[in-house]
């Protein structure tokens, strides 16, 4: 979808995205000739569609980057640095610290199954009796799963 | 005033550009695989998962390096099958590593990290409606698994397809012309119309078919030692594409499914001859 603004006849900018909303996104186009702002307004449906894809919505999204979900919200991660951690599970016993090296390569596994990845990493780390999980943790994981 | 295809970019999130970038990175991911094949029929229940699995475990005996991407989302049974329920996916600095089975088969499956007991959801505002998105979202993912998981060198890796004549062409126009189709049948003419279906869908499109394989072709008696009748015999029309052999039934290969025991264990029956024979079918047609 693109933006013109049709009394310069110049395409519009995207400038914010704001926080979604119960599946709404508030997305602000400005036309860089007159200045000039409009805001779309994304209904649930409409955002859905465009999350499905697999892609950001946002002024910089870099080249590589994938849409994660996560909070009450299904969509917050649509946009670049809005990603939220998955807090807790209830009645986990021991809570487990991941390095912040760690935590970049689970950046790796798509957005999906990570939580299911981090839970599952996280059991091994407590096996093993180690409460924070490291690039250590994960090659021992790596080597005894056979990888 | 300018018109939709006057006007370069879509003035921020570049959302073509960064759907193109996700289909590049696919292919880089893939660059390491010699051949890419789809296990298919459009008909459930005729044993996809099952063949798949042990055409690999054959394939794998003879040396050559294979991995198995279960593509059915929805019902995966790859990780029961191969032993792998509960399995990790760990990262690596750069990609995921897959699990493997025993016998050194990379497979990756939903059912490795969710339950049978719960079913796959995915997030959505738009309740009631995932009818309009959620086909999407679940080709979103494949390609996100695609690029996300350590392939690397591989002579061979096998997508077990979901059932569905429609989701079978929706799979290739995703996968593209490099893969090729492998579909499965059971002697029902049910089963048969169904396939016939997604033969006359796919022969539309460029993808290579590799031909066909008739399981459950009969069952055999371990008692007897003897392939007995399994369906009522008739007169069935072919498929038009080459049949590369049939599989009987056994029980004792569905025990072993269950129980997530490779094919060697099965021993020297005929089912087990008849998968080593549908394997090199498969290699030889490929080559």
């Amino acid at each position: 979808m693109k933006f013109l603004c049709v009394p310069c006849d110049i395409p519009m900018k995207l400038q914010t995205v704001g926080p979604p909303e119960r599946g709404s996104l508030s997305i602000v186009y400005s036309c860089p000739e007159c200045g000039y702002e409009m805001a779309m307004l994304t209904n649930a449906y409409e955002t859905q569609v465009v999350q499905s894809l697999g892609v950001r919505i946002g002024p910089e999204v870099e080249a590589g980057a994938a849409s994660t979900t996560g909070g009450r919200c299904p969509f917050p991660a649509m946009i670049p640095g809005n990603e939220q951690r998955p807090s807790s599970q209830a009645g986990e016993p021991i809570p487990v610290r991941w390095t912040a090296a760690a935590e970049a390569r689970l950046a790796n596994i798509p957005e999906f199954v990570r939580p299911m990845a981090r839970t599952g990493i996280e059991r091994f780390a407590r096996e093993k009796g180690v409460l924070e999980v490291d690039e250590k943790i994960l090659d021992a994981a790596r080597d005894f799963f056979g990888m | 005033m300018r018109r939709y295809h006057e006007i370069v970019g879509d003035g921020g999130s570049r959302i073509l550009e960064q759907v193109a970038e996700q289909r590049s990175r696919i292919i880089d991911g893939l660059a390491g695989v010699r051949h890419l094949v789809a296990v298919a029929s459009g008909k459930g229940g005729v044993g996809k998962s099952t063949l798949t699995l042990h055409l690999a475990g054959a394939l794998r005996a003879r040396g050559l390096r294979i991995a198995i991407l279960d593509a059915d989302f929805n019902g995966p049974s790859q990780a029961r099958m191969a032993g792998l329920q509960g399995a990790l996916f760990v990262p690596g600095s750069r990609k995921v590593s897959l699990p493997r089975t025993s016998n050194g088969i990379a497979v990756f499956s939903m059912g490795s990290v969710i339950p049978e007991s719960e079913a796959l959801e995915f997030e959505s505002a738009a309740h009631g409606e995932s009818h309009t998105w959620r086909a999407t979202r679940e080709f979103a993912l494949l390609g996100e698994i695609l690029e996300s998981f350590e392939w690397g060198a591989l002579d061979l890796l096998m997508f077990d397809l979901p059932p569905g004549a429609e989701r079978t062409v929706q799979y290739a126009d995703f996968l593209g012309p490099r893969t090729s189709f492998l579909l499965v049948t059971i002697p029902s003419e049910v089963a048969r119309g169904v396939v016939a279906r997604s033969v006359a869908a796919l022969s539309k499109g460029p993808n290579r078919l590799l031909g066909y394989v008739e399981n459950m072709s009969g069952y055999y008696c371990r008692d007897c030692n003897a392939i007995k009748p399994l369906f009522v015999s008739s007169e069935i029309p072919r498929l038009g594409i080459p049949c590369l052999g049939t599989v009987p039934f056994d029980p004792e290969l569905a025990r072993h499914c269950d129980g997530g025991m490779p094919l060697a264990e099965l021993g020297e029956t005929p089912v087990h001859r008849a998968l080593d024979h549908v394997a090199q079918q498969l290699l030889d047609n490929l080559i």
